[in-house]
């Protein structure tokens, strides 16, 4: 692992010195430890995305050099290097570690620095929140590596197919903390997607319609889209099953109705995305590549974007090919085959358009287009071999042998061959030094070498079981012919390591732009670009990239980015914030901008992650809702009491820190024109939610038609205190309402008292519901009697703890309208409002289902 | 061989184009077609863009980059023409894909029907950490051991006792998942008697590496006179083969047993 440690300080080095003077004074510079934890700049959060990945690539790699050191050869019982438990240990992490914290935030790196750049715009949407991503994952992946300290991480594969998923079958404290680590990832990839999407949709420069921006961006923007849904339902298949393990429902018990068949909807629904959301980045890389260095416009631009929009979109409707020989029937096989084959095809028309577009250039085999030349070779092998896997007989047979395990490591570790080349490509921007072509050629050299060593034999030898090291005999040469590619292809990395740390510090000094032919805008600028990115406003408004003296600007266009995150920057109590809208309102030249020009600094984001880390740490030893006896379960319990301290706490801390998101004119923002970009965050998040929420009802609905839908009897028997709370919520509404014309009026007590009035409400849905489940625990009911007291509890549950967040939110503003707040800027209370409003919608659909049918 | 498991006048046209008889035989002739297409189009893909990379290096003199045509830093996107040859590459490769997949799923269809009930044996799998049982027509039950007669359709029915498993044998070419509270069903016939293995191919715990059992096919009338011995009573027998690897795996179990 020391080997990637070099990449971060070359960074730091390296990194984007010139924070422009005077604009933030306590902002320190990229030599300064400081910075890295403070800073909100994209392109700093870029940097620590890429860095970190690379560690978890080392660890991922390591992982996998143990499994193939095991499958050296056919092991009997007690042999190899690996126990039993520990090889399936090492299978399940190398799968979550390489797919979740390696691949997509490698990916996720690149379009943190790049995309703000390519679009125009100075920085993220909401930059505290994109800390807030970087630092999820980060402290995702540290509770992920403890979980192997626990009595053993997670065993049961990255598909964590129930019900071994369950502490009845993996019982380790390890287990359920692997489980809870995905979830802290979730939800930093959740904030990163809402970011992303209103970034793109909101903050290009004029003249950069849809249509115009680059393919990096727009693969970046599909991928966002896709992971916003396809998070949300993993999001919940893993609270299900953290509940399941932790709490002790049963949905995916052995004895549950179709629980194992439910988990493989709910996962693969997600899992099919999935391959495309890692997938896509590096699509992207390959376009920009494929042009730059040929020298050629890629062919059939416009077919190549309506083929990525298809397959995005399609993603969704192809799962159930991974579920072929479970009990679906024919129909459906029949309905999931046309889908797949159906979804195939977009990418042969890519495929193509790639190749064509090198025809006629003058192709420099520089180390970026060699790994992306390379990339798509390997794609084409693993796409002729996928079509194999969509003609479902030859599907029934390759099910779970390494077929599979070749064919998605040609197609996913064909993108990070890509996404390889993309960090050469973008490393001159991002440190302002050049790597050591030779070094680079030799990587490329190496790699391939090792790639096709490794993962080609596991086609000839497609007849081993999947995860299993006792094997046919004869398959021996070949998985040995495999480990020997596998130590290539993963020292091949230490030439990277090294040309890349070196050339950090002593590389030539890299120009704006090193590469010929290169059209994007982030070449446009210095490498490392300023810290604001453009020296001036840039524009397309003349079919080409032009900066407009920031002085140029016609005051009345200069508009504020809105605020950040929940609440801030709401005309209230805090001086600065105040400030800005006199600002915004009254000198809103460009000394004015200079002056209250965008934030880059805040602590909160790292110390929030650091409390939720320690908030599931805390409950990771919890069984059937309770802590272990004893002193370890008391430091369990204080661990996770100390961590919502400092969880609830960053919270305000960051609710009350004076912050600005990036000053910018509005240019091109379809479809959320003249919309601010707190309102777009709120609609794009709660659009998740919906689905987070479809997959509980999924789940209810599918359990309950499995067990028979007439026979479930509704648990609460009594459907009143679900009635009563019905009209507390929609009561509850109309008070928001209320309170949002209060603060347009400028009618603080009227403000005051709404808000308060919603709070009393909020809470008296909250007893109401306490009584109401005081007397099920009393008639002895509880959250593991059955599957029918799972789904109530949980599903409920889910939704107060939504009325719970709306009501630390609603008390922290009630607080605030007490002293003056909200009155000349009402969009904190809207935003609110608007996220209110949807929790009582939910509640019109639970209440039926859980209450009357 | 092949043909006597089809009802020859329903396809009359097609029975020689679309594979039908054994698991293995239509897999092996579906497996070997996927194979040659696969590895043509794949070498004339990937050869045709070596080829043109290499012709058109920088410094090759064969590529031309005009004036107007040059790319510039800052430019709107937009794309070079060539649609024409695009659609082409993309509709040859769409009717290759989709008439490859449409000709196997005659086969699947072939498949999905399974044997007439009449004809074959019933065998119930119930997969276990980390083992298999199988229970025959007549109760008799074995784990460890299936024993099969040859050139008879089994018709076997799959589930588990515990967690997901994956019941293959994958020289018969058959495989199903066994999943909790569900059946799944599948089918092979086995021409040559002799002994195959059937593995689990869902991890599913600690044993998974070894959770194996031996498949025996009988030549028919071996087999008849071994099933007329068994009855009933013996049930949960393991044969003494199995013995052994029985007791090792279940050391690999869990403390915890539901």
């Amino acid at each position: 692992m020391t080997d990637a440690s070099p990449g971060g300080d070359a960074a730091a080095d390296g990194g984007h010195e010139v924070a422009r003077g005077g604009d933030d004074h306590d902002f320190p510079g990229t030599g300064s430890i400081k910075r890295w934890f403070v800073t909100t700049n994209h392109k700093d959060v870029g940097i620590l995305y890429i860095v970190t990945s690379l560690f978890f690539l080392v660890l991922g790699g390591v992982l996998a050099w143990l499994m193939r050191i095991q499958l050296l050869a056919p092991r009997a019982l007690g042999e190899g290097i690996l126990a039993p438990v520990a090889y399936n240990q090492a299978v399940s992490a190398h799968g979550l570690l390489m797919v979740f914290w390696f691949l997509s935030p490698f990916a996720f790196g690149f379009a943190n620095y790049v995309v703000p750049l390519q679009l125009g715009a100075k920085d993220l949407a909401f930059p505290r929140l994109n800390a807030l991503s970087y630092w999820l994952y980060l402290f995702s992946g540290i509770l992920f590596g403890v979980s192997f300290f626990q009595g053993g991480t997670f065993s049961g594969g990255w598909t964590m197919y129930a019900p071994l998923n369950v502490p009845t079958f993996t019982p380790d404290v390890g287990a359920s903390t692997a489980v809870l680590a995905l979830v802290l990832f979730v939800a930093s990839v959740t904030v990163s997607s809402v970011n992303f999407l209103t970034t793109m949709h909101r903050m290009r420069a004029e003249g950069l319609t849809l249509r115009n921006v680059p393919l990096f961006s727009w693969t970046i923007l599909l991928t966002a889209w896709m992971m916003l849904f396809a998070f949300a339902a993993l999001l919940a298949a893993l609270l299900v099953l953290s509940s399941d393990r932790l709490l002790g429902t049963t949905y995916f018990a052995m004895e549950s109705p179709a629980g194992a068949l439910l988990w493989t909807h709910l996962f693969w629904f997600f899992g099919h995305p999935e391959v495309y959301i890692v997938f896509f980045p590096a699509l992207g890389v390959m376009a920009e590549v494929f042009q730059t260095f040929p020298g050629r416009r890629i062919v059939g631009r416009k077919w190549f974007i309506l083929a990525m929009v298809l397959v995005a979109i399609q993603s969704f409707a192809v799962w159930m090919h991974h579920m072929f020989l479970t009990s679906i029937n024919l129909q459906v096989k029949t309905l999931f085959m046309i889908t797949t084959i159906g979804i195939s095809l977009p990418f042969d028309l890519m495929v193509f358009a790639l190749i064509y577009t090198m025809l006629k250039g003058k192709i420099r085999f520089t180390t970026p287009f060699l790994f992306v030349f390379g990339a798509l070779l390997l794609f084409i092998i693993g796409g002729i071999t996928g079509v194999f896997l969509g003609a479902v007989v030859l599907d029934y047979e390759f099910r779970g042998t390494y077929w599979v395990v070749a064919h998605f490591h040609y197609v996913m570790v064909g993108g990070v061959t890509a996404l390889v080349g993309g960090l050469y490509y973008w490393f001159p921007k991002m440190t302002g030094r050049m790597y050591d072509e030779f070094l680079g050629k030799l990587h490329f050299a190496v790699y391939f070498v090792g790639f096709n060593l490794l993962y080609f034999p596991l086609f000839v030898a497609w007849e081993t079981p999947r995860r299993v090291f006792d094997y046919a005999p004869e398959l021996a040469p070949w998985h040995q012919l495999a480990t020997v590619g596998g130590f290539v292809l993963g020292l091949s990395f230490l030439i990277m390591f090294y040309n890349l740390f070196k050339s950090a510090f002593v590389g030539d000094p890299a120009p704006d732009n090193p590469w010929e032919y290169a059209t994007t805008a982030e070449w446009a600028v210095s490498s490392p670009p300023p810290l604001e990115n453009f020296d001036g406003t840039p524009t397309y408004r003349d079919g080409h990239l032009e900066f407009i003296d920031d002085g140029e600007v016609a005051p009345s266009e200069e508009r504020s980015g809105g605020p950040t995150g929940a609440a801030v920057s709401d005309g209230g109590v805090t001086a600065s914030a105040t400030r800005a809208v006199t600002a915004d309102a009254e000198l809103p030249t460009a000394e004015a901008t200079e002056v209250e020009g965008p934030s880059h600094a805040s602590i909160w984001p790292f110390v929030l992650s650091a409390g939720a880390f320690l908030v599931l740490l805390g409950l990771s030893p919890l069984q059937d809702a309770a802590f272990p006896e004893g002193m370890v379960g008391a430091a369990y319990a204080t661990t996770a009491v100390a961590g919502g301290v400092v969880t609830l706490g960053s919270l305000v801390a960051m609710g009350l820190e004076p912050f600005h998101g990036p000053v910018f004119e509005e240019g091109e923002a379809w479809p959320f024109a003249g919309i601010d970009n707190g309102k777009v965050g709120m609609w794009i998040f709660l659009a998740s939610d919906v689905v987070l929420f479809g997959g509980f009802l999924g789940a209810y609905v599918f359990t309950r038609v499995a067990f028979g839908w007439t026979g479930w009897e509704p648990i609460p028997s009594d459907p009143i205190p679900g009635l009563v709370n019905t009209y507390i919520l929609l009561t509850s509404s109309f008070t928001v309402v209320l309170a949002l014309v209060a603060a347009e009026k400028k009618h603080k007590w009227g403000l005051v008292t709404s808000l308060g009035a919603t709070f009393v409400l909020g809470i008296g849905f909250l007893v109401n519901k306490g009584l109401e489940w005081q007397h099920l625990f009393h008639e002895g009911l509880w959250l593991s009697t059955n599957v029918r007291a799972s789904t109530f509890f949980l599903t409920t549950g889910l939704h107060a703890a939504h009325v719970i967040a709306g009501l630390v939110v609603a008390l922290y503003l009630t607080a605030r309208a007490w002293r003056g707040a909200y009155l000349e800027d009402s969009r904190s209370v809207e935003y609110f409002g608007l996220y209110w409003h949807f929790v009582d919608i939910v509640w019109l659909f639970l209440f039926p289902l859980f209450y009357i049918l | 061989m092949v043909t006597e498991l089809v009802p020859a006048a329903a396809f009359p046209l097609q029975s020689g184009l679309v594979p039908r008889g054994t698991r293995t035989f239509v897999f092996e002739s579906i497996f070997e077609v996927f194979l040659l297409l696969g590895t043509l189009v794949g070498v004339v893909v990937v050869g045709y863009m070596l080829y043109n990379a290499y012709k058109y290096r920088s410094g090759s003199g064969n590529g031309h980059i005009d004036d107007e045509d040059r790319l510039v830093l800052g430019e709107l996107p937009s794309g070079s023409g060539g649609g024409r040859k695009l659609f082409t590459s993309f509709f040859m490769s769409m009717i290759i894909v989709v008439s490859l997949v449409s000709w196997t799923y005659l086969t699947l269809l072939y498949v999905e029907e399974g044997p007439s009930d009449a004809e074959s044996l019933d065998v119930e799998v119930e997969g276990y950490q980390f083992g298999w049982r199988f229970t025959y027509p007549n109760g008799h039950t074995t784990d460890g051991v299936l024993r099969v007669p040859a050139d008879r359709p089994v018709q076997l029915t799959i589930t588990t006792a515990d967690v997901f498993h994956n019941f293959g044998i994958t020289e018969l070419r058959v495989k199903s998942d066994a999943i909790p509270g569900q059946e799944t069903e599948t089918w092979f016939t086995a021409d040559e008697p002799g002994t195959y293995t059937a593995q689990c191919y869902e991890l599913c715990g600690a044993g998974h590496s070894y959770m194996s059992a031996e498949v025996i096919v009988m030549p028919p009338d071996e087999y008849e006179a071994w099933y007329a011995n068994t009855t009933a009573d013996n049930a949960t027998a393991s044969e003494s083969s199995a013995d052994e690897s029985v007791a090792a795996k279940s050391s690999l179990r869990p403390a915890v047993v539901p």
